[in-house]
């Protein structure tokens, strides 16, 4: 400890283990036990708690604004309460898939409101197919917002764009008031068409296929599922996201998600998640008698 | 003698202007005034683009062949400088195009190849971070600006791209590459040590003229360049739509199962 030497190197040490901490400490929230916020923008972090705390401060929040007066959503975001790519609804957790903790607001028993004749699909894509995630096709609408590993907003006049990094995906949303496009055109990620109401962007999502799930469990829609989400921010790192997802084919009513966006440590960039080049399961699984999920079939 | 000196005057007088007025249009760069710009005074490469050549068949100049149009090539001087043996892989690979053509297992086409790729992509553009989205299997290129490239062994199919602004041109350092990815269907390739510089000039409000200077002193015996040009699609309410390769194909797939399970 004499040496000079070594007195600064261990400083340089300590200070770049400072760094890193810091750079990975996510901003404002309380940390609770494995890592997700118990609370987000003083309001309780999981849905059925957070939603009826965010919608007053929606109406109560004057956010940052970009050059064109929008407010200013951009920047590195992740969903660090949603479970929802494993599971929309509550789950316990299992030797395969961790616990989850529903995403649904509405209705209030936070399931999905299936009609009693498709009620039994899920559990059969459970059993028999491949999460459309899973060999890297697209996440749909809403998935996309609560996907894994985060994304990034970009604004520009008449334009909302979000990327993501899993798999890439992106969904470029004109708020210019341009119409949807023909409905023959099917997208995997559908033809969104945003609005600003206030300081809420509200888009409207048609022109989606039935070849997307909710989640990993078999949550489904059909290709005449239309979606509303409402993006508004409530505080400097936190968007208040819901999502209606309307589909009188398949749900007795239009139902409804909440959850809280959180701003990514600063200096966050999202990087490139090459999904299909780097797939080698999908022979595997295939092998095993999973199959390919092609889309909804009738109710057995 | 005075007017037959007169007229000859006149005539060359004349002549040195129509000559310059002509290199002007030749070299000039569109006014200020002319261009769309951002609110940060940048030129507004906003919108969806592209190319209307034949490059991603073969980028040096190529005849027809069932399936390939014909095509100038984008190759300045035409000319790709391999080495010795990089130009026999070439012809290799030429030869086995249509089965060791990484693009025809739907990976993804890496740089610049997506560019020329014959889909459109929009580009999104911001002061910290211009994306670049194809329609081509949901390619995306995060254009970080002003910023360092990361560090450390990393191979990317379509790089780790930063970029920043000289004068109304946009330059964008790509680095981070693989070597899984090919430059055309005509077996042009590259290593991972692939160096891009591309840079994005706009022309007037729809037209943009594209160069990549392409560095790889595993393959080519110097850097070289390609240029083009990318056209803004001015129909009205255009918007990219999706290719989804390797859905389509797992599609096939799956159904020859379903059908062979059947007997």
């Amino acid at each position: 400890m004499r040496n000079p030497a070594f007195r600064l190197s261990l400083v340089t040490a300590a200070l770049t283990v400072l760094v890193w901490v810091l750079a990975a400490t996510p901003a404002a929230g309380q940390e609770g036990g494995g890592g997700r916020p118990q609370t987000v923008a003083g309001c309780p972090a999981l849905s059925r708690g957070f939603y009826p705390c965010a919608k007053p401060k929606a109406q109560a929040f004057n956010p940052p604004r970009t050059p064109d007066g929008k407010p200013d959503m951009q920047g590195a975001w992740t969903a660090p309460t949603a479970t929802g790519s494993q599971n929309i609804e509550d789950y316990p957790g299992d030797t395969f898939l961790g616990p989850a903790r529903s995403l649904i607001v509405d209705p209030s028993d936070g399931k999905v409101p299936y009609r009693p004749e498709w009620a039994a699909k899920r559990q059969e894509h459970l059993k028999e197919y491949i999460d459309p995630m899973g060999s890297c096709y697209a996440p749909g609408i809403p998935r996309q917002v609560y996907s894994p590993r985060g994304l990034n907003i970009l604004q520009s006049p008449g334009v909302f764009a979000i990327v993501n990094e899993l798999s890439h995906y992106y969904r470029i949303i004109p708020t210019d008031g341009s119409p949807h496009i023909g409905n023959t055109i099917r997208l995997y990620m559908g033809d969104s068409r945003g609005r600003w109401e206030g300081n809420t962007l509200v888009v409207d999502t048609d022109n989606l296929t039935d070849r997307t799930w909710l989640d990993i469990v078999g949550d489904f829609h059909s290709a005449a599922l239309r979606v509303t989400e409402r993006f508004t921010l409530i505080d400097p790192d936190t968007i208040f996201f819901e999502t209606t997802l309307n589909d009188p084919k398949v749900y007795r009513q239009p139902w409804t998600m909440a959850f809280p966006l959180r701003r990514a440590a600063k200096g966050h960039e999202i990087m490139e998640e090459a999904c299909y080049e780097g797939d080698h399961d999908l022979p595997h699984l295939l092998d095993n008698g999973f199959k390919i999920y092609l889309g909804l079939t009738p109710p057995k | 003698m005075r007017h037959r000196f007169a007229d000859c005057f006149v005539v060359t007088v004349a002549l040195t202007v129509l000559a310059w007025t002509h290199a002007s249009a030749q070299t000039a760069v569109v006014e200020r005034g002319a261009l769309p710009r951002t609110a940060d005074g940048k030129p507004d490469l906003s919108g969806v683009w592209q190319v209307l050549n034949t490059a991603a068949w073969d980028i040096q100049d190529h005849q027809a062949a069932l399936g390939v149009p014909a095509g100038q090539g984008v190759v300045e001087g035409n000319v790709i400088p391999y080495q010795p043996w990089a130009l026999v892989r070439k012809q290799e690979n030429f030869k086995d195009r249509r089965t060791a053509d990484p693009e025809t297992k739907c990976f993804l086409p890496g740089v610049p190849r997506i560019t020329y790729m014959p889909y459109p992509f929009h580009i999104v553009q911001t002061p910290a971070h211009i994306a670049i989205l194809y329609e081509y299997l949901h390619a995306a290129r995060n254009v970080f600006m002003n910023s360092e490239h990361l560090s450390g062994e990393i191979e990317w199919f379509m790089g780790d791209s930063r970029g920043r602004w000289d004068g109304d041109t946009l330059v964008v350092d790509v680095r981070h590459l693989t070597d899984q990815t090919w430059l055309d269907r005509a077996g042009n390739f590259h290593s991972e040590a692939l160096h891009l510089v591309e840079r994005y000039t706009l022309v007037g409000p729809d037209h943009i003229a594209y160069e990549v200077t392409v560095e790889d002193p595993k393959v080519f015996t110097r850097p070289w360049k390609m240029s083009m040009t990318l056209y803004r699609r001015v129909e009205r309410n255009v918007r990219i739509l999706e290719y989804e390769c390797y859905a389509y194909v797992h599609e096939e797939e799956a159904r020859r199962r379903e059908a062979s399970a059947l007997k």
